[in-house]
Parts: C-alpha cells; structure tokens; sequence
C-alpha cells in the first residue's frame, strides 16, 4: 500500500499557470454541479494557489439568495472538504457572490451585466468573464442568445462559454445548437466541457503514444487485434430519474465519454501539441468511425437495462422500480456497440465499446489485444496461450497493465501469462487532480486543448445516428434486455461479441 | 542569428524627444490599436565579449548582442593564443580585462536591442527598452525608436504591436541622461520588467535605480562575484523585491530530478536517513551549488550548523530535527570545456544509511553525464543500492528562460528560491566570519 505522504522534495516544484484576473459567472448555481464539482474546483484550485486575488465566482440561478446566503450554503454543502481547511475557505468564499437571474428573463441578464461591471470595479478583473452554463441543455440556445444580447459575449479575447453535456440530443439537434451557439459566440470562445477529457489517465493516454517509440509502431491494425473501451458503475439512477428517463446510457456515456475515449485511443499523431492540432485529429478519428454495420445497426448494438439484484442485507431495485422513473420505461441502463474506424491505421480492427449502470465495478479502461503469434512455439501452462494485453486503466487505480507470456519455471518449456504493471499510486503517490480541476483552469486560461469541438460533437453523434434512429422508428429491432443488479449486463452481451470469438474481459 | 525584430531601422532621436514621438505614434496609428496590453521589458545588455572582439576585429560587426557560436569559437581560440587555462569561463573577469587593453575608440555598427529570440518576441512586448552600454568610454549618449509588429504563425485577427526604445552610451551617460527618460516611457497600467543580462559587480548605481522602480528583476547570479551576487539577493530579498534568478532557474532539472527518484513513495524512508551530500560544480562560483544544497535541506528540514573550507572544498554541516548531522560538500572541478555560466552543478551524491549493512543503504547519484555519475560512483558506492541518473544539461538560452519567466510567472519571488536565497546566505556568511 503506498504512502500518502507527499514527496517534501516535490512540494512546490510543480509550475501550474496562474490563471488570469477574471469573473467565472455560474448559471445554474442552485444545481447539483455546482457544490458537487465546480465550487470544489475552484477551492481546489484556490488551495494550489492557481487563483489570482483578482478573481470572482458569480453564481447564478432563479432563487433569490443573497451573496451571504450563497456562501453559507456552498460552505454547508462543501463541508466535508472544507474540514480543516476552514480559514482558507473563509478566504475563499470571499470571491463567492451570487446573482439571481433568470436567463429567459432579458432584464435579469441586464442586471447581471451591471453587477458584473461592479464586481469588475470591486475584485480588478478587468471586463474577463467565463460564463458556465451548468443549466438544463434546454436552456443552452436561449441562455447563449440572452448573454448575446446583453453584449456579454461581444470581445472573443475577455469572454468564454463553457457548456455542460449532453450537446444535442442528435446529430441534427446538435448542428442546430452549434449553430445558435456560434452566432452568439467565436468557435474559439466556446468550450464544451467533457469532464472525462480532464482526467490524468485519459490525457497519459497521448503521452504514452506520442512520448514512447514503442507504442506507435505496433498501434495499429498490424499488431492490434481488437479494442475493447469500458466504462461501468455500480451506481443506478439515484436522484436524476427525470434526466436519465430522456437521455439513458448512450446519450449520457457513450456519445460523449466514451467516443472522446475513443478519439484518443484511436487519433493520428498532432503535428504540434497544440489545440486545434490535436482537435483535428480527433475529429478526423470520429468522422472515420462507423457503426460495424450501418445497414444493419441492430447487429451491432446490445441494450440493457438492470433489473432487481444484490443480497439478502442490500437488496436493490431494478431500474423501473426507482423513483421517478416510468414503470414500463425502455431507457436503456447498459450500451454495449461495434464501431470501425475506417482508416488505414484501424481498417478491420474492432472497437467494442461498453459502458453500463449497476454493473459490478466502478472501472473505465482501455484494452488493446495484440494478435495472437504467427505460431505456437511453447505449450502453455493454461489451455489457451493469452494474446498480448495493453490494460490502460482510466479509474479506479489509474494506470497501465501489459500482459505477455514468459516461461513457466520447471524444466519444461512451458509459457504463462504475466504482467507488467504501472500504477499512478505507486509512481507518484499522490492523487490526480478532479477532471473539473483541470478543465475549468483550462477554460479560464483560455486554452481548449481538452474540450470538444463542434465538428467533434456533431461527428460523434453522427456515427450514433443510426442507432438512435432506431431507438426511435423501430425501437422493437433494438430490445432492451434485462440484466439483474451487480452482474456485468445482459447475457445477450456476451454473446454479441462472443460471435466474433472475442470476450468481455473481465475486469 | 536571432530573427530581427523591426524591418525598419529605427529613428534616431534626442533623447528628450522619445516620449513624445510614441506617445505620439500611438495616437496617430489605428485607434483601435492602441499597442499589445501586455508588459515592458528593460534589458541591460551590455555584451562586453562581443563588443571587444569586434573592436579588436576579431568578429566581424554588427554587434547584435546575440553570442553566437562565432563569437564563441573565437573567444576560446583567444583564451588559449594568451596562454591562459583552456578551463578559463568566457564569462571570466580575467578574459575581459585582457580583451579590454588596447582597444580603439572606433564606433561600431551597434543593432543591440533590435534581435530578440521569438520566444521573447511572441510574448508580444507593449515596450521593449534596452540599455546598450558602450565599451567606448567616451561615447555620448545616443536614442533609437521603432514600432514593430510580430508577425505570428496562428490566426489573429489583427496583428499585436509593441514598440522599442535602444538607449546607447557609455555607462556613466546613460546613467546620467538615460535614467532620466526611463520614467517618462514607463506605462503605469502594465507590468514592468528588467532582465540585468550582465553581471551584477558592474554598474552599481543602474542596477539600484531599477531596484528601487519597483519592476519585477530578473538577474542571473552565475555572473558576478559570489559575494556582491549574495549582497544584492540578500538585499533586495529584505526589500521584498521580486527576483527570478536565470542561474536557479537552470537548477529546475536538477531539482525536478531529484525530486522524480522519490516520488515513489516506497523511496521516501530514504530521505530521512541522508548522511552526506555531495555536490560538484564546474567552477569555482559557488552560488548555484549553495542554491541547490539549501533547497534541499529546506525542503528536509534540516537547520545549518557550521561551514568551513576545505582547500578548494567547501564542507556545510546540517543537522536533522532529531538531531543527526547532515555532512554535505560543495566540490569544485575544472573542466576543460566549461558552460558560459559559471559553476554550474554537474553532478550529485546523496547517501542515506538506513542500517550498518552497507548493501541496505542506499547512493543516490544524479550527474549532467554518465562519466560524472562513473565518477561518483566511485569509493564502494556500487556496494550501496544505487540509484542513478543523468540530469540533462539545460541548453536553452538565457532569452528562453526569460521568456518563460515573462510567459508563465506573475513576477514575483517564487517560495522555494527565497528559503534558498537565506540559507545561502546563512552558509556563505559562515564561511566570511
């Protein structure tokens, strides 16, 4: 078990840009994103000294609170990390104002302009603002037209958007949106946030293919076999039935975090670590990736929903029998599909993405299988000699596994599987920052390395085009299969990839 | 060669009309342009090397400031035609004092402040002012100006200009004349910066007048004697002046090395049983190495005890919270090809004994190539559990760690070099008492 001390010899090493002087306004500051993952961030951030003392946080949402009330209730909702910490929150909090606005309203918005003109005045930020829009995705288009009119998006060097998924709700909804939202905003003003981009490991995964030799050369259809991309909680429905009813598993998981997994596994080389460099790759990658079978997008999809389950001491409920969701509801809980990406480096290798609530682990890993060798050389200690294994391992115990085979001890000649292991805890020792740590300092810094672009958004949809038009048209081609709690989905799963004699691995 | 900054030749103009002339231009250009909203930049740049050898013609003119590798070349060839060590630093007083003799009072083409490395340029500068002195000593003073306009390979949507002032004279006329313009072009909404790119025994009358403006210092402590360098850290330290200091700043690989060897956290038990420290550097100019040693007995908690020299070594005594002593070296060699920068650290031996049993103790050895850790290793360390690993030499200019100074830093002192800084000088006033 490592030791959570830190390295004395790290403290203070690391050099983390200052962010610059500026007002980040919060719509939908009464919401469950906020004291979740955004106010930790910024203390986060504060606590790292990342904060300049020019600096404000505007939360706004319809409630008429107070600017002390705001801080009262963030401190309340905050307390367990603010424990022990509680005069640097004090500090803090004194950046915490609050507004109530309602983004329908054009005269709250006008309002909202003055104060921030005031607080501008106040705290030195000079006209800098990053706007957050941590509302209903309903409310992106007007919220963006209202901030428009209000000509709080008017200078594309002091102003940012930062927008929450779900983009859209497909592919034509989101061309729609990105279009409202780019006649309100400069493309470079816009961040669309996928808090998964924002996470150590998924970023390690760039570092690892372009900062080694080793691995380019064989990350390709050559050497790679299949891909399998899963991303599983324990977790079910909780409190956002009224949310989950009207996205399910592929609008919340697999169009964005697990296609951003995706983009990253699969992208080219940037010419140059920058930007738009590493953007174009990625929707390069996702304008390449099709569903295995178009014409037949029912063979290449699998749905589940969790069903009752656990044990005798924890029984838990199935999904229609959570509260707020429709008793005889059809959301799929578990999406497992078969994506090909269509270029020379991926032609015929398979990409098996699965991602699923209720599941037994909570785990989100990358696993590239190698081809198996031209021949066997060496009996193996168990059946079947195991092809070569890249685990990249995104949460929990971030890291990275290599399965290979090695001579079994004895005076035979026999071969086992063994691994080679690297794990963040072990290496470094100290946790990774919060995906939202990382974004929100990116967005203010004004840098959109981690955020998706609209072609980027408007591609993944596009390759889910045809499931989701038979969700809707002909949703009976498409079945939701049960699956009991805690178990790794639906049978029906199994068998899907099964058929191309391949496995689910089991985490 | 650095890339030119402006394509035209800047004007000339008396001294006391500069101010003017870009308030001015400003005015008259585009009014939606109104310069880059970023910071000044004043640069002391003296380059007295490349002024002598084009005096002396051994280069050829302009003088650019630049030390290129001519400049080099020539100046090792001229330090081995005089007879003095092939380990004489091109930064030695005892190199420019004898370039100094017997130069002409000839004036040279002078484009100093006019080339900048683009890392620096790209920050776009709203002012870029440059103290040029002259090695003439009876050169009056003389003042240049142009706007220019970095030309940038990404979209923009308009380009981003600055403007530059070249301030040219003997040392005692632009202490005399040039200082007084100085107020006059700062611009009070923006940060301000000065990079003394010279050493710090030389005009000290300039150097106090920009200390008490109130700009954010950049100076690089590997040039000047190791006492007025640690005076004048000590000083503006007590004045809580913000300095970034290029030679602790060419400590970062150091630094983040040997911080890498424990980040695994079954390697830490091992800081905590550190015996003896030993430090080589290229050189007999101290400061780097004691900036390293203080670093790390800061970041370990150990207090100094005593210092005394050795010879040419030096050998610090620190002790542990609970009371162990700490022996450290500092270890000067002379290298037949040494760096512009005076006493650069080469090489490190950390030794930590956990137990009687030597094989259970552990030698950490971090050297700038694989024949200084050979070296180190030297002595029964292999005995020990080694840890070992060359630290790359840092090969950027001194205009690149600048401009990441520029770039990254809000311009004050950073933590970590400021416990260092009195630590050093808790060691380096030992060793005077």
């Amino acid at each position: 078990m490592p030791s959570t001390l830190s390295n004395p010899l790290r403290l203070g090493l690391r050099q983390e840009r200052v962010i610059s002087p500026q007002c980040l306004v919060i719509f939908g500051a009464s919401g469950d994103l906020t004291h979740r993952k955004l106010i930790p961030a910024l203390f986060e951030l504060y606590l790292q000294r990342r904060i300049p003392s020019e600096f404000g946080i505007v939360g706004c949402a319809r409630r008429p609170w107070t600017d002390n009330e705001f801080r009262e209730k963030m401190k309340v909702k905050l307390s367990n990390q603010i424990s022990g910490k509680e005069r640097e929150w004090e500090q803090f909090s004194n950046y915490l104002f609050y507004e109530p606005v309602d983004l329908q309203q054009s005269d709250h918005v006008v309002r909202l302009s003055r104060r921030l003109n005031e607080i501008d005045k106040t705290q030195a930020t000079h006209g800098n603002r990053t706007f957050y829009l941590s509302v209903s995705p309903n409310f992106y288009a007007s919220g963006c037209k209202a901030l428009k009119a209000a000509g709080l998006l008017d200078d594309p060097k002091k102003s940012r958007l930062v927008i929450e998924k779900p983009f859209g709700r497909d592919y034509s909804s989101a061309k729609k949106l990105n279009k409202i939202v780019q006649s309100c905003a400069e493309e470079s003003q816009i961040y669309r946030i996928d808090h998964y981009l924002g996470k150590e490991t998924v970023q390690n995964i760039l570092v690892l293919r372009f900062a080694n030799t080793i691995f380019e050369p064989i990350w390709n259809r050559n050497y790679i076999s299949s891909v399998q991309i899963t991303s599983s909680e324990t977790v079910g429905v909780e409190d956002r039935a009224g949310y989950y009813e009207s996205s399910g598993a592929l609008r919340d998981m697999l169009q964005n975090h697990m296609t951003q997994m995706l983009a990253v596994t699969a992208m080219e080389p940037p010419g140059r670590f920058e930007p738009e460099a590493i953007r174009n790759e990625k929707a390069k990658v996702l304008q390449a990736s099709k569903l295995a079978n178009e014409n037949e997008p029912w063979n290449c999809c699998i749905r589940g929903q969790y069903g009752e389950g656990g044990n005798i001491s924890n029984r838990l409920k199935g999904y229609r029998q959570e509260d707020g969701v429709n008793c005889n509801s059809t959301t799929e809980t578990y999406i497992a599909t078969k994506i090909f990406v269509d270029n020379w480096r991926w032609q015929g290798v398979p990409f098996y993405l699965r991602t699923g609530k209720r599941l037994p682990k909570r785990l989100g890993e990358i696993v590239l299988t190698f081809k198996d060798v031209p021949v066997h050389l060496f009996e193996s200690t168990i059946i079947n000699p195991v092809s070569n294994q890249l685990i990249l391992r995104i949460q929990p115990n971030e890291g990275a596994t290599f399965k290979f085979e090695v001579k079994s001890p004895g005076s035979g000649m026999k071969s086992r599987p063994v691994e080679m292991e690297f794990s963040y805890d072990e290496s470094f020792g100290e946790p990774s920052d919060e995906g939202y740590v990382r974004l929100l300092a990116d967005a203010m810094l004004s840098d959109p390395t981690l955020f998706t672009r609209s072609d980027e958004v408007e591609a993944a949809w596009k390759l889910y085009t045809p499931l989701i038009e038979l969700m809707d048209n002909s949703p009976w081609k498409l079945p939701i299969y049960n699956y009991e709690s805690m178990t790794w989905g639906p049978p029906e799963s199994d068998q899907f990839i099964s058929k191309d004699n391949i496995f689910w691995r089991r985490p | 060669m650095k890339p030119q900054l402006t394509l035209q030749t800047p004007l000339e103009l008396p001294y006391q009309e500069i101010s003017n002339y870009l308030n001015k231009l400003w005015i008259s250009e585009d009014k939606d342009n109104s310069g880059a909203n970023t910071f000044t930049l004043m640069v002391w740049q003296p380059a007295w090397l490349e002024q002598c050898l084009v005096q002396k013609g051994l280069v050829n003119g302009p003088i650019t400031g630049n030390l290129s590798p001519e400049i080099i070349k020539v100046a090792k060839k001229f330090i081995l035609d005089q007879g003095l060590p092939i380990t004489t630093s091109l930064n030695s007083e005892e190199l420019l004092n004898l370039l100094k003799e017997n130069l002409s009072n000839e004036d040279f083409e002078d484009f100093r402040g006019q080339f900048f490395e683009s890392s620096i340029s790209t920050l776009n500068p709203r002012r870029l002012i440059t103290l040029a002195p002259t090695i003439n000593k009876n050169s009056d003073i003389k003042t240049f100006v142009s706007a220019y306009c970095p030309l940038s390979d990404t979209q923009a949507m308009q380009p981003i200009c600055g403007d530059l002032v070249v301030i040219r004279g003997d040392s005692a006329s632009i202490s005399n004349k040039g200082l007084k313009i100085i107020d006059e072009l700062s611009i009070d909404e923006l940060p301000a910066w000065l990079w003394w790119n010279g050493s710090l025994d030389e005009s000290p009358e300039i150097f106090e007048y920009f200390t008490n403006y109130g700009l954010r210092l950049i100076i690089d402590t590997a040039l000047g004697s190791p006492q007025r360098c640690l005076k004048v850290l000590d000083q503006l330290n007590n004045l809580n002046k913000a300095i970034n200091d290029l030679n602790w700043v060419r400590l970062k690989n150091w630094r983040e090395s040997l911080a890498m060897i424990f980040d695994p956290p079954s390697r830490r038990p091992i800081l905590d049983h550190i015996t003896d420290i030993d430090i080589d550097i290229a050189g007999d100019h101290m400061i780097q190495a004691l900036f390293l040693i203080s670093w790390i007995s800061d970041k370990l908690g150990w207090s100094f005890l005593r210092v005394e020299r050795d010879t040419e070594l030096t050998k610090i005594e620190f002790e542990r919270i609970n009371g162990e002593i700490i022996s450290a070296s500092i270890n000067p060699l002379s290298l037949g090809n040494p760096s512009i920068h005076l006493g650069q650290v080469i090489g490190l031996r950390l030794i930590s004994k956990i137990s009687e049993v030597q094989k259970n103790n552990t030698c950490v050895i971090l050297g700038c190539e694989s024949v200084e850790c050979m070296r180190l290793e030297a002595g029964g360390m292999a005995d020990m559990e080694l840890i070992e690993q060359v630290v790359p030499n840092s090969f950027s200019t001194s205009e690149y760690d600048v401009s990441k100074l520029l770039g990254s830093s809000r311009g004050n002192t950073s933590p970590l070099f400021e416990n260092s800084i009195k630590i050093a000088l808790q060691i380096f006033n030992g060793l005077n008492n």
